[in-house]
């Protein structure tokens, strides 16, 4: 079972669902959005080696906005804390940025129990995309779990 | 919970969920097949903050249209779909997976709401030809936990046509 809006704002007040900060404004049916953080990386190398450490490259989202690059991965995270010992989040983009052609994570959207993060954001773009500042780039759900 | 295919028609005849067209053979053990409407738009910039978008219309012919990969493409669905009930969730069907293409992009999750015809986010790895009407993902249904509060219409739930982003102009919250 998915948790609605409501359930999402209760279990918070009841301190079984962290997110932090949190706004009643970014609540939506069934799951609250996320803003990305103005930090992200990049890798240095074109080919990449899980073996290896890959070098990273630091930017900052400037007010006037990043463009990314189709050629690239870029790793950001939330600027909100979220996690739950009680419901398995679950995130996703939003229609918002899914129509931009932002992959806002790739294949790996589910997160574990207990944890509580600012969740890792892996994001690709199909064409060249400028994001900016504190974006609502995506939205995380809650699930029951048995 | 996932509905299975059985409760999914069971829920569409009292009305708790709507696709139209709805079709028997189109359910599975635990989803429903929906197809490929028959007008794409390209975008060919999404623009930002200071420029608009750049799009282009393309109507699918009968005998096919190929996608190229480094491309993005909005659809839409021929159903309309929707619940008030249980939250969608769309997904690329299986054999088109195999194919290198990516539906949705990253917003499979539906809001509970008003029925449309969804805006599908697509783009490919190789080149593919697509066909209107083909068989082209699954939707799923999903019980709820909690007081449902469905507000005003969402407004990408407003449009039965392939929409572009409203990111950078805010319309969509």
């Amino acid at each position: 079972m998915i948790l609605t809006g409501s359930q999402i704002k209760k279990e918070v007040e009841k301190g079984r669902i962290i997110i932090d900060p949190f706004s009643e404004e970014d609540i939506e049916t069934n799951s609250y959005d996320f803003h990305i953080d103005n930090v992200l990386y990049t890798y240095k190398d074109d080919v990449l080696d899980p073996t290896k450490e890959n070098e990273l490259v630091e930017l900052v989202i400037p007010t006037q906005g990043l463009t990314l690059s189709p050629k690239k991965i870029y790793i950001g995270k939330t600027v909100e804390t979220i996690g739950s010992k009680y419901f398995v989040p679950i995130i996703k983009g939003r229609s918002s940025t899914g129509r931009l052609g932002i992959f806002v994570n790739i294949t790996a959207d589910l997160i574990d129990l207990g944890s509580i993060q600012k969740p890792t954001l892996t994001l690709h773009v199909v064409l060249p995309v400028k994001i900016y500042p504190n974006t609502k780039i995506g939205q995380v759900t809650f699930w029951v779990a048995k | 919970m996932i509905l299975t295919g059985k409760e999914i028609k069971k829920q569409v005849k009292n009305g708790n969920i709507v696709i139209k067209p709805f079709d028997e053979e189109c359910i599975k053990p635990n989803s429903y097949v929906y197809h490929l409407g028959d007008t794409l738009v390209e975008v060919l910039d999404v623009g930002d903050k200071k420029r608009k978008p750049k799009t282009r219309k393309i109507k699918i012919p009968q005998k096919g249209y190929v996608l190229e990969p480094k491309r993005l493409y909005l659809g839409t669905t021929v159903e309309t779909i929707g619940s008030k009930e249980y939250v969608t969730s769309l997904i690329g069907r299986n054999r088109i997976a195999k194919l290198g293409m990516f539906l949705q992009i990253t917003a499979d999750l539906g809001q509970l709401g008003k029925e449309h015809r969804w805006t599908l986010e697509i783009t490919v790895v190789q080149n593919l030809r697509i066909y209107p009407n083909m068989e082209i993902g699954q939707v799923t249904f999903w019980d709820t936990k909690g007081e449902k509060n469905i507000g005003d219409v969402e407004f990408y739930a407003t449009k039965n046509e392939p929409f572009p982003s409203q990111l950078f102009n805010q319309k969509a919250k």
